[in-house]
């Protein structure tokens, strides 16, 4: 970027006013946007949902206007030229795009083929299609998978072959619509890796509208965060995160190791210049910093706090039977395939238990064989003292509520109340009955009755799925992914509700790839890998298990390993802290006392 | 039954031929099936597209299809059985001519299903595509449309279990034993379905514009499909078994 000192060189894609509605009379999704991308730039868009994060991503792909018809106001210029003037086709010779999901834009069966398509396509020549294809596979780090199925691969495999697709053709602007959405952790940091490889490696210009603000803040140069259809903050991700109560009103997320240093700068223990910290490391230094500066080493801390949402560990009653059981149980998807052995597990009435692992370590299988879709090749599952294995599933629905990742294959009403008393009707409540029920639910989530689920916003249809599970007043609630696809005030509104029916005396156990959610609100974890339980035991202390977390292949939250370096490090009073409270609380003690 | 038809990879002569000529060898049989009006020649033309199968290593995949098909041939003999009058009563309504027609029907159901799904198995759709542009001269939307088609049913079959497993999940009775029940539950969802069916469509019209989809022409292609010896033995054999279908 040295010809930047001197001269700012040309942006690659120039947003002037742009404002844009998908129909007229329909709120517009961009509102007076400008923006300038600069060659060269890996740029972050985040927001809450509708902020019309999508849009702009259709906006600078030329998708708006040539695909989605609407009104548009003011000019997209790609590389000079206004997108309303070129056709898409001559759009995508600078532009590429990657769409959210991925099984969609796959046109072939085999890896190499997927890539041929576009090549072929753009006519460019047949002696230097194999050196692109190599190429462009080499960059992505798939080189291995080139003869391989499409349908074998996993989710990330998957999504780096729509990259390297899109990479093959040479576009010189990468633009990427949530492209983790539908991956865990580790596949996720890998897509991210590799799109900074191509942003250094190729002089590609990346463009990713994202959620997870760990990733953006660690990879992106530039962040812009919209709210309603504009952009309201910008810049690198010191400057963005460095102002994260503006962040919070917006409703989005900010990474813990920020919360901490801004904790610490708004009680002037560290100088109100400092810059925010991104990163375990950076908060690591940080405070290293401040304790030392001080020269006092914090006295070894009372017991910490319990964490603001998660429910106090409460006694067991006495004799209290677990409303879950599963002993000795198996399955299996046939002989070669995934299976799930000597599953042990037993949850009690109000116990928030999250299951945590990788992807395909068997969190599903578990989840379907508690609801009743599987039944255990061997052992027994029990729920609510029913042996699954001997009634309909439709029949275990009375007492297990599932709040699934895609509230779009649960919905089938005309609209939102019949939708919500749907399941009540289902287990025998008369409909007047139910309808009461399912009204006052609604109104809590503050759901329009009358209108068709289908037209609402997705995060909106997963309301209208969670008050769904909440009117059932189940015994037994399971969530699966429950926050994947939501910003971070549905997530909230999700989680909030889901602790309360715990509060109740409802057993709920969560599938998450969430981390920082499981140990919020989770008091019990449950660790699989390899179709095992690997271990079960207090949030805090399985999260402190080193070693068992790099067995399950799971990254602790940011809050756990920023405690367990400052208690090697700094000082011991650190150790088991799980709160960003905690660690800002020891860290003043020191200061003070010093 | 999806999974059954998928591309299954090898290096067999079959999977090495033409896939014009493997279309044409397929259309021969089906002809020569249609033509034919001997027993003899009908079980012939079958057992040799299961001989097929057995070189090109599916033959396990072929068996599991038959397994699916003999049912509705058998449904179909039955009511050809009970629809056919002349002839001599065999046994209460059933007359040696309905059961000789019946027969036949049933054999061609079979006779045609089995070559085209064996040629689904052992080609790959991007290369059948790609040769039938290139030699057949079909316009490469076309081709694309019915190749695009073929890949979505398992997506969609993949949507329609989801949706199936969380509205059973949530009470609705599709573990029914009443398969007319179970046909009045399905029925509403077939709105969820369309809804992101037509959505999946659409964002893949899209990714496919963006990739230069409207650019392409007959030769775009990277690979070529040249007819060697093999493939003119193949086409040959085509021409022969449609000549025995007429004979005999």
């Amino acid at each position: 970027m040295t010809a930047q000192s001197q001269q700012t060189p040309d942006p690659i894609i120039r947003l002037d006013g742009v404002s844009f509605s998908y129909g007229s009379g329909s709120p517009r999704a961009l509102d007076a946007v400008s923006l300038d991308i600069a060659p060269g730039e890996f740029l972050g868009v985040i927001g809450p949902s509708g902020a019309g994060k999508s849009t702009l991503a259709a906006a600078l792909s030329g998708a708006i206007p040539h695909h989605y018809r609407g009104e548009l106001y003011g000019s997209v210029l790609v590389g000079g030229a206004d997108t309303c003037e070129v056709s898409l086709t001559d759009i995508s010779r600078t532009v590429g795009s990657v769409l959210q999901d991925i099984d969609t834009q796959m046109v072939a069966s085999v890896v190499e083929d997927e890539l041929l398509f576009g090549l072929e396509n753009f006519g460019v020549p047949h002696t230097e299609i194999e050196r692109r294809l190599a190429g462009a596979l080499e960059t992505v780090g798939i080189a291995d998978l080139r003869d391989r199925e499409i349908a074998t691969l996993s989710g990330g495999q998957k999504q780096k072959v729509a990259i390297a697709a899109i990479l093959a053709l040479a576009p010189r602007v990468l633009v990427l619509d949530e492209p983790t959405a539908a991956l865990d952790p580790e596949s996720s940091r890998m897509v991210f890796e590799t799109l900074k490889r191509v942003n250094e490696a190729s002089g590609v210009t990346v463009v990713v509208v994202e959620q997870k603000v760990a990733l953006l803040s660690r990879h992106c140069s530039r962040i812009a965060v919209m709210g309603e259809g504009r952009i309201r903050i910008e810049g690198t991700p010191h400057e963005v995160f460095g102002r994260s109560e503006e962040l919070r009103r917006l409703g989005v997320d900010s990474p813990r190791t920020v919360r901490i240093s801004n904790s610490l700068a708004a009680r002037g223990l560290v100088g109100p210049d400092a810059r925010p910290c991104l990163d375990v490391d950076e908060a690591r230094a940080l405070i290293g910093r401040v304790v030392s500066a001080s020269g006092g080493a914090p006295a070894p801390a009372p017991a910490p706090s319990a964490s603001p949402h998660a429910p106090a560990p409460r006694p067991r009653a006495e004799g209290s039977e677990p409303v879950v059981e599963l002993a000795g149980v198996a399955f299996s998807y046939g002989p070669h395939a995934a299976a799930v052995t000597d599953l042990d597990l037993a949850v009690y009435p109000g116990e928030l238990v999250g299951v945590v692992g990788q992807n395909g370590a068997g969190k599903t299988t578990l989840t379907k064989l508690l609801c009743g879709l599987l039944r255990p090749s061997a052992g027994v599952v029990r729920i609510a003292g029913t042996n699954t294995a001997e009634v309909p599933t439709s029949r275990i629905a009375a007492h297990v509520a599932t709040l699934f990742q895609n509230p779009d294959r649960q919905i089938c009403k005309d609209t939102v109340l019949e939708e919500v008393a749907f399941g009540l009707e289902l287990t025998g409540v008369a409909t007047g009955e139910a309808r009461r029920r399912a009204r006052a639910v609604a109104e809590r989530f503050g759901l329009p009755l009358e209108e068709s689920p289908f037209s609402l916003s997705r995060g909106q249809r997963q309301m209208v799925a969670l008050a769904s599970v909440v009117v059932m007043e189940p015994e037994v609630v399971l969530l699966d992914e429950p926050t994947s696809g939501l910003d971070y005030r549905e997530c909230m509104t999700v989680m909030e509700t889901v602790r309360e029916m715990a509060e109740r005396g409802c057993a709920v156990i969560m599938v998450c790839h969430d981390m920082e959610v499981v140990s919020d609100f989770a008091e019990r974890i449950v660790v699989m890998a390899g179709g095992r339980i690997i271990r079960r035991g207090a949030t805090a202390e399985i999260f402190a298990d080193e070693p068992l977390m790099r067995e399950a292949s799971v990254e602790a939250p940011q809050v756990i390993r920023l405690a367990r370096a400052l208690a090697a490090e700094v000082s011991p009073a650190y150790a088991g802290v799980s709160e960003v409270a905690d660690i800002v609380r020891i860290t003043e003690e020191a200061v003070r006392r010093g | 039954m999806v999974n059954v038809i998928d591309y299954h990879p090898g290096t067999s002569l079959l999977h090495r031929l033409n896939p014009v000529a493997k279309l044409a060898l397929a259309v021969g049989i089906i002809a020569g099936i249609f033509l034919a009006d001997s027993y003899l020649l009908l079980v012939g033309l079958i057992a040799l597209t299961i001989a097929l199968a057995a070189v090109a290593g599916v033959a396990d995949r072929m068996l599991r299809l038959l397994k699916l098909l003999v049912p509705i041939a058998l449904f179909m003999l039955a009511i050809q059985v009970l629809l056919v009058h002349e002839g001599e009563p065999i046994l209460g309504p059933v007359t040696d001519e309905g059961l000789s027609i019946g027969g036949k029907a049933c054999l061609r159901l079979l006779g045609v299903a089995l070559p085209l799904m064996l040629i689904l198995m052992v080609t790959k759709l991007t290369d059948l595509a790609n040769a039938c542009v290139e030699h057949l001269h079909i316009p490469y939307r076309y081709a694309f449309t019915f190749t695009t088609a073929l890949r979505f049913v398992p997506v969609f079959s993949q949507e329609m279990d989801s949706i199936i497993e969380a509205q059973t999940a949530r009470g609705v009775e599709y573990d029914s034993r009443n398969p007319m029940k179970r046909l009045r539950l399905m029925l509403p969802l077939c709105i969820p379905l369309l809804i992101s069916s037509v959505g999946k469509a659409d964002a893949s019209a899209l990714a496919a514009e963006q990739r230069g989809f409207y650019l392409r022409t007959r030769d775009s292609s990277f690979k070529r499909y040249p007819f060697a010896a093999m493939d003119l033995v193949t086409l040959a054999a085509a021409v022969a078994l449609i000549v025995l279908g007429i004979l005999f």
